[in-house]
């Protein structure tokens, strides 16, 4: 008799975070498995309920603190609803590039960390390398190189600054992902570990409301920037692959980098040519919101996140509710894990990027 | 066999872009003996000048770590609880006259509980009062 249960984390250095996995094990073959999650659960919907609008916000860009730019778009937009606000046009622009420099950024922690756990360490360094481009110039524009606290009711709080700083940074991104790609693309140690492993088809990912990368290298097409207002301007494609392993995951995230650089250079271009207010002017302290709901969604490195305020007319929401992508990443695990070998779990798990404070909340 | 072939190519490949990094300039910070650039608008240690006591920070700190003590209209105490304090700037952003403001400090650790209570009285006006 070699089955038996086996304890995976909470405190394991590939889950990012704090995930424990109970593992129903056949010698080295995974038979079953049940996440337990909520080791980094902070209460971030109820403790709205004792905040005013204005404090909530900066607490926000905690919820996923790799894409915190998204978290506070989704709040600042529900707001803005709430308040009936339109906002400028260029602030919405700047909304778009800061988001999607955040999208590169993600995808390349993505990226480090994932090499690191299928045991490539070099890349790691690489990654991070570039990724530091971006987080000094997020430091620069907002104070603070992932808790940015730079989206307002109603624009951004400064004007965008070194907007010629964005392209040099970007070029050279886009031209180490060569690199990367030299190094991993055609790489038989890669490949074998990931090709053909952890496959997820279309119907099941979206059974379980997969959205994101994940989503689309199941051979599907749902990005919610093609449907959302502030991205109309732009062109770009949506990444796609289709035979839903981790080879395809890793494929539409490296796509999805050159995509959205794709769409910075025409940020850029409109921000240097044209000017405008970058805010409303909108003094938040002592916001009088009406009682109503509203409802917010934006497409995150990680899949779909929306925020929904309902507010009862006083001065703090009545309740916050968020939907996250990585959520409903964990929720596919066991269907993904069982059948496969226990050194695949790291290969498969990662592929999903999972971001446990974004599930735990 | 053509296969194999590819493999180690790619290996080799792989290889050759690692060591060509050998060469190149480091990009880390030693960090005690040299310290990182700052950017201006970093949000570090706080400092006020002028506080008008208005009460406005107190309102926007989402951690609540601002106390403010008033007598006869003028500010006697401004304390800003480290502990509590996330840096994320509203004090600053929001105080109508911009007497608060984050710094570029962020040497911040101390082994005292006490040194956590940030005491940023008045400069100007303590003097005023010993005079
Ligand atoms: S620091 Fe600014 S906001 Fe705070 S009490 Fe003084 S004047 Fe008012
Ligand atoms: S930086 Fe934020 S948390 Fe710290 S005292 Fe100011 S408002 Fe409060």
């Amino acid at each position: 008799m070699s089955r038996m249960k086996l304890n995976l984390g909470p405190q394991h250095p590939s889950t990012h975070g704090v995930l424990r996995l109970i593992l129903d094990v056949d010698g080295e073959k995974i038979l079953g498995c049940e996440q337990v999650i909520g080791y980094l659960h902070r209460g971030m919907e109820k403790m709205a309920e004792g905040m005013t609008y204005l404090q909530y916000l900066p607490t926000v860009d905690r919820i996923d603190y790799l894409s915190g730019f998204f978290n506070s778009y989704a709040y600042v937009t529900a707001v803005e609803k709430l308040l009936k606000l339109t906002i400028p046009e260029r602030a919405s622009i700047i909304r778009v590039l800061l988001m999607e420099l955040n999208r590169i950024a993600s995808h390349l922690l993505w990226l480090g960390t994932y090499l690191l756990d299928l045991g490539a360490v070099s890349p790691f360094f690489y990654t991070f390398r570039e990724r530091e481009l971006i987080l000094n110039y997020f430091e620069k524009i907002s104070g603070q190189r992932m808790m940015y606290n730079y989206f307002v009711f109603g624009g951004v709080r400064h004007d965008i600054e070194y907007v010629n700083e964005i392209m040099p940074i970007v070029k050279t991104i886009v031209e180490k992902l060569d690199d990367y790609e030299k190094l991993l693309t055609d790489n038989p140690i890669f490949i074998s570990r990931t090709k053909n492993t952890g496959v997820l088809d279309r119907e099941e990912a979206l059974a379980y409301s997969i959205t994101g990368p994940n989503l689309r290298a199941s051979n599907s097409h749902l990005d919610f920037r093609s449907q959302s207002e502030i991205y109309k301007k732009f062109e770009f494609k949506i990444a796609k692959a289709e035979a839903g392993d981790c080879f395809a995951r890793y494929k539409v995230r490296l796509e999805e980098i050159r995509e959205s650089s794709k769409i910075i250079y025409q940020a850029v271009d409109i921000l240097l040519s044209s000017g405008g207010e970058y805010n409303t002017g909108l003094n938040p302290v002592n916001l009088n919101i009406e009682a109503g709901e509203a409802f917010a969604d934006v497409e995150t490195p990680r899949g779909l996140t929306t925020c929904c305020i309902k507010s009862d007319g006083s001065g703090t929401p009545y309740r916050v509710k968020w939907r996250t992508g990585s959520f409903y990443a964990v929720q596919i695990l066991p269907k993904l894990l069982t059948g496969n070998m226990i050194s695949d779990i790291m290969a498969i798990y990662g592929s999903l990027d999972v971001m446990l404070p974004e599930v735990d909340r | 066999m053509i296969k194999f072939l590819k493999s180690i190519k790619a290996l080799l490949e792989g290889m050759f872009t690692v060591f060509k990094h050998l060469f190149k300039k480091s990009v880390t910070l030693q960090y005690p003996e040299e310290l990182p650039n700052l950017p201006e608008r970093f949000r570090g240690g706080h400092t006020l000048k002028g506080c008008i006591g208005c009460g406005i920070c107190q309102q926007v700190c989402p951690c609540n770590a601002i106390t403010i003590k008033k007598s006869g209209g003028k500010v006697t105490s401004y304390t800003i609880n480290m502990r509590k304090c996330m840096f994320c700037g509203n004090c600053q952003y929001y105080c109508p006259v911009g007497a608060i403001k984050l710094g570029t400090d962020f040497e911040l650790a101390t082994d005292s509980n006490k040194e956590l209570l940030n005491e940023l009285i008045e400069t100007n006006e303590s003097e005023a009062d010993k005079e």
